[in-house]
């Protein structure tokens, strides 16, 4: 039970033509998701595009920044430097005698020295001092040179060493008061006095890099990236504190100072880089999501009231066709399915009515058609009587009454075979001739009778009996001497095909030409219903638009003129009429 | 109708969607400021309150300042703690006419022309209980007459010894009224220079002030009482000969040179028991305490004949003659000289009130009783109050004291001193 729900359902997704419903539901889907999927994904790639941009922009310039910052720190660091190295080296200045004071000149000296230290030193600084190849120092009385000398850092430069040395950030623990956790950056620059006291004397500068380390972390915090400092030698100056294994595909920004050969590198992992982007995309893709499922469910309330009433419009039709003709639409709305519905009633209704008349017509047909059987009994006895009446005259020698009978016999059974409504020209033609040949005896003098009519038209059918009683009437109302002349031609017109039938007879008024037509006309043998008739058929079989026509002048003559369309007989036709 | 109405929300629903979709990617960025701008609504005043102090001090301010904000609703203080750039950066925010409200001061002579005369506020305020406080402070806080801040804490100097020590060298603990014989004499047995164990420790870099009471009692001085002569007073023979001693026991091996350069401070050195006295203020007592010293305090040695004098380290509080909230300040001020607060701050300085003194028992215990008693010998005006040049004086002076140490005569020292000092001494 439950598979062959599954199974359905999969078969109507594979072949939604089945279910209108479901056609419905995905037109929901595709109208509301279509502009959503296109805006998706063009507000997400035009603006990842412009996050990462902006974010490399961002990245490059914030590195540009750290670049900028460490280099004024270290030219301002550089600049104190050369200051105090200036003045150590104004022999006119230069102050120290011995390497440590003992005497108050001595003292003197050296106070100036450090007062002259001391005015150098800014909010940011550590310390500043000139230590001297044994230990003492000229500064602050704030650190210990024993400890200094066993800083793996300061004993890294090499004693000839000239010009600046950068030992990058660490740990101050050459100070009597320091934390672990306190950075300093740090600049030697090994005195170029070769003589006196100030001999391979170094000055040391020290600043606090704890707004440096903030501005680093800030960068790293803001920017997600792994930033490292190296020297010219490859040695770390500096590294993020997280754990980073460089990547092939890292975004990288990298900056050279200008005053040292540090080089500043921020990598940034590719994920990270495009992190924002994959919020966006996600968000996208929730609102994607979220925009689906509301078109499916409206989708779905909204079809199932709509497929509802079109269900039951099915299945009233459904019904109607199996015959419940009583079934009938309730009307709620007004709109194109009311109207629907509307119509189905009224069109059951009148069905109804049909079939109510039908049955009615059925039934009267019925008892016609057993009239008929009853009354064809009769023509059998007549051929029967006509045809014993010819043998008898034939054998009396009588040959005129014979041939009358004859012809009569074949009239009468062109006549009587009402099996057949349309027949082709050649048989009605036949018939004529029959008709033509018993007036030819009664009236023992020649009629002369003209017939044009091309053989391939013959095929053509025609109402069965609609020239004869014309003909009849030719007889008996415009010759009244019996004689004159009769023409009958057809003619192919397009798709139609007229027939003229023409006599010089002594023709009709225009009202009687109109009594005719219209079937009122009364002669005294009380006739005159043919002509009328024989319209009527023609109507009746090919439309209003075709039909007869009379043109007549009193005293020369009158021309029938009928009109009906080319139609071959039709077997199918002529069967389904037995 | 209802088919209508699904619809319109539908639509309305789908253009919402669409909207925020769209809006998701900018929205991210836009608020970055906001993180900054914080107290918008300032109905809050703030009281700004500058400090020298750093690290347990500092944070006893903090302690302090909490408690001040929970008495007074609606005032935030904002301490700032300038620690070693104090002056740098106090006569910077005078320079720039924005000070701190309230601030710990002991300069008076360079700063009271920036500070509120706070006499009219302590004469107004009775809950003040000025009787109650050492009156020889307000010696320290007065300049032409005015009082300028009020005495939040202070600290006389007197002598450390490690009853060890002199329980090992067999020397009997030192007592009140002794002399400066007494003390050499002790110094002299209580030093083994082999085992790098001395008897008493002598500071590389002297400050002269501190040394003032010694001078004192020796009946010299630095400077005349007017303030405005000191040929004859910073090298008069009982100035030298106070500091020559020092000088004479450095050579001879009964005293060690602390704290200079690639050296242990004298608080070290003590607490590690090689020099068996150590002179100083109260500050290092607790330490000495936690680091488990076997410790006693006295009085300053005397010169025979002549009495003792002491010399006063004074902090105070100053309220600042620009600041726009001087009644809140003068509250802080007030608050800040409390029996509540200086009870907080009694580990670094000693209290100034009579009746907390009482109430800790500081006057029984012996420990404290020598610095009170020095107190009440502190009766001389220290230099820098007489001139206001002193800075410039004094680093002359600092020079000679040290040379001293490390061997030079005093008397030719001091002299030399005075003869390059002298050049600041008639601008006043």
């Amino acid at each position: 039970m439950y598979n062959q729900r599954i199974q359905m359902i999969f078969h109507r997704l594979l072949a939604p033509r089945r279910s209108l419903r479901l056609k419905l539901v995905i037109l929901f889907l595709i109208a509301s998701l279509l502009p959503l999927i296109t805006l998706g994904v063009l507000s997400f790639t035009k603006s990842s595009e412009l996050l990462q941009d902006q974010l490399g922009k961002y990245g490059s310039n914030a590195v540009t920044q750290l670049q900028y910052q460490l280099d004024s720190e270290l030219s301002q660091m550089e600049l104190v430097a050369e200051y105090v190295h200036a003045y150590l080296l104004n022999p006119s200045r230069i102050a120290i005698h011995r390497e440590i004071p003992r005497s108050y000149s001595d003292l003197h000296e050296q106070s100036d020295l450090e007062d002259f230290l001391k005015a150098l030193k800014t909010v940011k600084q550590r310390g500043l001092f000139i230590i001297t190849k044994s230990g003492y120092f000229y500064g602050e009385n704030s650190i210990k040179t024993t400890t200094l000398k066993e800083q793996a850092w300061w004993k890294a430069m090499p004693a000839d060493y000239a010009g600046e040395y950068w030992p990058g950030f660490y740990t101050p623990r050459h100070y009597k008061e320091y934390s672990e956790k306190e950075k300093v950056l740090g600049l030697v620059v090994p005195i170029r006095n070769q003589q006196g006291a100030l001999k391979d004397s170094r000055i040391l500068i020290e600043m606090n890099a704890d707004k440096m380390y903030e501005l680093f972390h800030l960068f790293e915090k803001n920017t997600q990236a792994m930033l490292t400092i190296k020297n010219s030698e490859g040695q770390l100056i500096y590294q993020s504190a997280q754990a980073y294994t460089p990547q092939e595909n890292d975004v990288v920004w990298s900056k050279s100072l200008t005053l040292n050969d540090w080089t500043l590198e921020a990598r940034l992992p590719y994920k990270s880089f495009f992190q924002s982007s994959n919020i966006i995309r996600s968000y996208t893709g929730v609102g994607l999501l979220f925009s689906g499922l509301l078109a499916l469910l409206l989708g779905f309330l909204f079809s199932s009231r709509v497929t509802g009433r079109i269900k039951r419009l099915k299945e009233s039709m459904f019904l109607a066709g199996k015959g419940r003709l009583q079934t009938r639409i309730p009307v709620q709305d007004r709109d194109e399915l009311g109207v629907l519905a509307h119509s189905f009633n009224r069109m059951i209704g009148q069905i109804q009515d049909l079939v109510e008349e039908i049955t009615v017509t059925e039934k009267l047909k019925k008892e016609a058609e057993l009239r008929a059987f009853h009354y064809q009994i009769n023509p059998h006895l007549l051929f029967n009587t006509l045809n014993s009446i010819q043998w008898k005259a034939r054998l009396q020698g009588n040959e005129d009454i014979r041939k009358m009978l004859y012809h009569l016999a074949m009239l009468l059974e062109g006549n009587l075979d009402i099996t057949q409504e349309l027949v082709t020209l050649r048989k009605e033609l036949e018939i004529i001739d029959h008709f033509l040949h018993i007036q030819r005896i009664r009236y023992e003098h020649e009629v002369n009778y003209e017939q044009i009519v091309d053989d391939a038209l013959m095929k053509y059918v025609i109402p069965r009996m609609s020239l004869q009683p014309l003909l009849e009437n030719i007889f008996f109302h415009a010759f009244e001497d019996g004689c004159g002349t009769i023409r009958v031609s057809i003619e192919e017109e397009g798709e139609d095909l007229v027939l003229r039938l023409e006599d010089n007879g002594k023709g009709m008024t225009e009202e009687n030409k109109q009594k005719l037509l219209q079937g009122t006309y009364r002669s005294k043998r009380g006739r005159g219903l043919g002509v009328n008739n024989v319209d009527q058929k023609f109507k009746l079989h090919f439309g209003p638009l075709y039909g007869l026509d009379i043109q007549s002048v009193v005293g020369q003559g009158t021309v029938i003129t009928i009109r009906w369309p080319k139609k071959e007989e039709d077997e199918h036709d002529n069967q389904s009429t037995h | 109708m209802t088919n209508k109405r699904i619809m319109i929300t539908t639509l309305l629903l789908l253009v919402a969607l669409t909207v925020s979709a769209c809006g998701g990617g900018g929205g991210a960025t836009s608020n970055q400021g906001s993180e900054g701008s914080s107290g918008s609504k300032d109905a809050e005043k703030t009281l700004r309150f500058a400090t020298w102090d750093t690290g347990d001090s500092l944070k006893v301010q903090q302690d302090i300042a909490k408690l001040f904000e929970k008495q007074h609703p609606g005032v935030k203080v904002q301490i700032e703690p300038y620690a070693d750039g104090f002056d740098q950066k106090l006569a910077a925010s005078f320079g720039a006419g924005n000070p701190p409200d309230v601030m710990l001061m002991w300069d008076f002579p360079t700063y009271y022309t920036n500070l509120e005369p706070l006499d009219s506020f302590m004469s107004k305020d009775e809950s003040l209980k000025l009787d109650d406080i050492y009156e020889s402070l307000f010696n320290y806080v007065k300049v032409d007459g005015q009082t300028y801040g009020l005495p939040s804490g202070f600290t006389t100097r007197a002598l450390y010894y490690n009853k060890k020590m002199f329980d090992d060298a067999g020397v009997p603990y030192p007592k009140d009224g002794w002399t400066w014989d007494d003390f050499k004499a002790a110094a002299k047995k209580l030093s083994n220079p082999a085992k790098k164990q001395y008897g008493f420790g002598i500071r590389t870099s002297n400050d002269p002030y501190d040394l003032q009471g010694i001078v004192w009692s020796n009946g010299g001085s630095f400077v005349s009482a007017d303030g405005k002569e000191i040929e004859g007073q910073m090298n008069s023979p009982e100035t030298a000969q106070a500091i020559q001693q020092f000088g004479d026991m450095l050579k001879d091996g009964s005293a060690a040179l602390v704290g200079g350069k690639n050296q242990m401070s004298g608080d070290d050195v003590f607490k590690a028991g090689k020099i068996a006295m150590w002179e100083s203020g109260v500050w290092p007592l607790e330490g000495f305490k936690t680091a488990k010293v076997d410790f006693g305090t006295v009085e300053m040695p005397v010169f025979p004949g002549k009495p003792v004098k002491g010399i006063v380290a004074l902090s105070a509080i100053s309220v600042a003659k620009q600041s726009k909230q001087k009644d809140l300040a003068w509250e802080f001020t007030k608050f800040f000289v409390s029996n509540e607060v200086i009870k907080m701050r009694s580990n670094s300085d000693l209290p100034i009130r009579k009746s907390l003194v009482q109430e800790l028992k500081f006057d029984q215990n012996p420990l404290y009783v020598p610095f009170y008693n020095m107190l009440e010998r502190s009766d001389n005006t220290p230099s820098f109050l007489l001139n206001s040049n002193w800075k410039l004086v004094n680093r002359y002076l600092t020079t000679a004291i040290d040379s001293v140490m490390l061997g030079e005569n005093a008397q030719d020292a001091l002299n030399a001193a005075v003869k390059d000092a002298k050049k600041y001494m008639d601008k006043k």
